[in-house]
């Protein structure tokens, strides 16, 4: 647990209220600047109008399901990374998510720090690949 | 407009062995479904056997009783007709055999040692050429017109000179018109067994006699000789049914026949009894004297090759029918062995499906209850990271008591919700015991709709259409599963509407069902969900307002009932859900308990 500035944008998308106030307010508290939508359709509008550095989505949502608001955030920004929550267990469920191409997933009930962790490992592969990105654009 | 008959989907999940899952593949039923295949197939085998044999045996057997008739009429007109051919043929030669000594008697009269006084030697010279003719010939005598043996030749000396004149024969002779007589056995002079050949010759108006006797007994061989076939026993009759000619083995001369033939009938075959023996007789007139010819064969031999062909004929159809039978046996047994074979590994194959289906949808509602537990789960996780935040002075959050309070709270909240889901999960598990009764279907409709008014249709501007048959029929069946199957339906049809609309609600009897139908104006259910929405925690209301159980309940209790829901929605329109309850007493009592 830390309470370093860390200074980027983290969504998180889940139509659970309670939930995602509470896992928001874990998060802004260990320095991320933490934005929420309830749903499929209110996140990829935040993408479009504040985008963020990750995308903490929910899979499993009413109305525009968690895969497709990752297939629509992605065509807004490529770069940006996504972790899924799951409440399925499945192996399938997993090798799909991962080959859609998010950053990793995580199972709910989820554990603070290890939400933590991988938002960081995201945020640093984004910037990795931005970088990748302007050193192959020059 | 899609309908969805969810009467299947409810065999997927049954609510109720859903908590006795581990007995739900019972090795007894399907010994009992065993024992079912085998009885039905051994009442096929047997059906089968018994058909096709009686099939081929019946008309077999008619036919072969026509044919055996037939066959039995014709042989036995056979062995007559052969027997009457014997003795046609042997009366021909009889008859020839006659006529041959008649001639040879007749020749005497133009014999050169003929004379109308002949000398001793002169007839001794014409008997010793009638025996050149014939060894029978015993005697030879001449007799003048008045009927007086003048001379004679042969073993009988002492009748020459008799007066015959008063012999039945001599009268017959001169009074009839041929020349001729041959007379039956008697004894005569001599008193000795014979019969005689007398020939009438008139000379100057005088009519002389030629008289031979013969021996019967060669006569007999004779008629040995003559005879043919196997057992065939010849005699001579005359017509009162004295013997002439008779084995000596069977009787004598002059004894009476046991048979005698018709008096009209010159020919002809009967069937007569002897000695407890049934023989075949075929009676021929000679034509040359007043005898009739018998011809006797036992029946038994003159039928021997029709009972010997009879007997081939029956083993052998006996025979083929004890094989036709067996093929038929054994291959039925083998084909319906085989088919019992393919019914019950079919029988093993569809438990192991039923087994694998029934595991699959354990593993289903395992998934759907972990997930809908995850949830609450998840902000109970959530919420204690957020007090341990506050009660972390790196943060320097609010961790008043009254802050931490209200962070508890929400965890309460959390575990009232999965709470929830755990009972409504032991609602669908438990075992009912039913405390039927009858209910009034329009009355707990009623009920249900006056306590939803006050809490999930308030906040909505909804109207309630109600059209409810008058004097509808009451039902057995428990009240209060009824209520939350029509509240589940509901509160549905109160979610699907937005904001304003209205839900109908229409009951009528038709045959034996009662038919509840709500309808609601509200978003319509999606075609892909329309088979989805009985499935157990299938919601489309996000945010933990449903646990997705509601209708999967409902469909569990109608199930019960012995009814079913249909579904009927256009999207963007409304929905329309129709119960079908039984109305009969009969059906509710033939609802199957559920398992405990």
């Amino acid at each position: 647990m830390d309470k370093k500035q860390r200074e980027f944008k983290v969504l998180l998308v889940d139509d659970e209220d309670v939930f995602r106030e509470a896992t928001a307010r874990q998060l802004s508290v260990r320095g991320f600047i933490v934005l929420t939508a309830d749903s499929g359709e209110a996140a990829v509008e935040t993408v479009k109008n504040d985008p963020p550095e990750v995308v903490v989505l929910d899979q499993q949502m009413p109305g525009m399901h968690g895969s497709d608001t990752f297939i629509a955030i992605k065509k807004i920004d490529p770069l940006i990374e996504v972790i899924m929550l799951t409440g399925n267990t499945s192996v399938d469920n997993a090798i799909e998510l991962m080959q859609m191409g998010t950053f990793d997933y995580l199972m709910k009930p989820i554990n603070i720090d290890e939400l933590l962790y991988k938002i960081e490992d995201a945020y640093t592969r984004k910037k990795l690949n931005e970088k990748q990105q302007q050193e192959a654009g020059q | 407009m899609r309908v969805w008959d969810t009467s299947h989907l409810l065999d997927d999940i049954p609510a109720h062995k859903q908590a006795s899952a581990g007995h739900i593949y019972a090795p007894a039923d399907s010994q009992a479904n065993l024992q079912r295949i085998r009885f039905h197939f051994k009442q096929l085998q047997t059906r089968l056997i018994l058909g096709l044999v009686l099939g081929f045996l019946l008309p077999n057997a008619l036919l072969s009783a026509y044919f055996h008739f037939q066959f039995t009429h014709t042989l036995k007109e056979s062995a007559k007709l052969s027997l009457a051919a014997v003795a046609e043929s042997q009366k021909n030669t009889i008859d020839l055999y006659l006529q041959e000594r008649v001639v040879n008697l007749y020749n005497l009269f133009h014999s050169k040692d003929f004379s109308l006084n002949p000398t001793q030697e002169q007839m001794e010279t014409l008997l010793a050429s009638l025996k050149h003719f014939h060894d029978g010939f015993i005697d030879v005598g001449f007799f003048d017109p008045r009927g007086v043996q003048i001379a004679c030749a042969g073993p009988f000396h002492s009748l020459l000179g008799m007066d015959y004149s008063h012999e039945p024969w001599y009268h017959t002779l001169l009074e009839d018109s041929k020349n001729y007589l041959i007379s039956d056995i008697y004894l005569g002079f001599r008193k000795v067994p014979h019969f005689t050949i007398a020939i009438k010759q008139v000379f100057d108006n005088q009519t002389y006699v030629m008289r031979a006797s013969l021996d019967p007994d060669k006569f007999y061989i004779f008629l040995r000789a003559i005879s043919q076939g196997k057992e065939v026993e010849s005699t001579l009759i005359n017509h009162q049914g004295i013997y002439q000619v008779v084995d000596p083995g069977r009787s004598q001369f002059l004894n009476r026949s046991d048979y005698i033939p018709p008096p009209i009938s010159p020919a002809g075959v009967e069937e007569f009894e002897r000695d407890n023996q049934k023989m075949l007789v075929a009676y021929a007139s000679i034509k040359e004297t007043p005898w009739v010819l018998l011809t006797m064969q036992p029946v038994s031999v003159a039928q021997a090759g029709m009972i010997n062909t009879r007997l081939v004929l029956t083993t052998s159809l006996v025979i083929i029918s004890l094989l036709i039978s067996a093929i038929i046996y054994f291959t039925i047994r083998r084909l319906v062995d085989r088919a019992r074979r393919m019914a019950e590994k079919g029988q093993q194959l569809q438990e192991m499906l039923t087994h694998a289906s029934k595991l699959a949808s354990i593993g289903e509602l395992a998934a759907g209850v972990a997930h809908e537990i995850n949830n609450p789960l998840a902000i109970i996780m959530a919420t204690s990271g957020v007090i341990r935040d506050m009660l972390n002075p790196e943060f320097e959050l609010d961790h008043s008591p009254e802050a931490i309070c209200k962070e508890l709270s929400v965890i309460d909240t959390a575990a009232d919700r999965a709470k929830g889901i755990t009972r409504k999960l032991q609602d669908m598990g438990k075992s009912r015991v039913p405390s039927v009764v009858e209910c009034d279907v329009n009355a707990l409709l009623d009920e249900v709709v006056g306590r939803l008014k006050k809490v999930e249709f308030k906040p909505k501007h909804i109207e309630i259409a109600g059209d409810l048959a008058p004097g509808l029929p009451r039902i057995f069946a428990e009240p209060e599963p009824l209520r939350q199957v029509f509240a589940n339906i509901l509160i549905n049809a109160c979610d699907a509407i937005a904001d304003r609309g209205t839900i109908g609600i229409t009951t009528e009897a038709k045959e034996d069902m009662i038919l509840v139908t709500i309808t609601d104006s509200g978003k319509g259910i999606p075609p892909e969900n329309l088979q989805l929405i009985f499935n157990p925690f299938f919601t489309t209301k996000g945010g933990g307002r449903s646990t997705g159980l509601g209708l999967s309940i409902a469909a569990s209790i109608v199930k019960y009932l012995g009814g079913i829901i249909r579904v009927n929605s256009i999207p963007g329109t409304g929905s329309s859900f129709t119960i079908l309850l039984p109305i009969n007493e009969q059906a509710q009592k033939t609802i199957k308990q559920p398992e405990k």
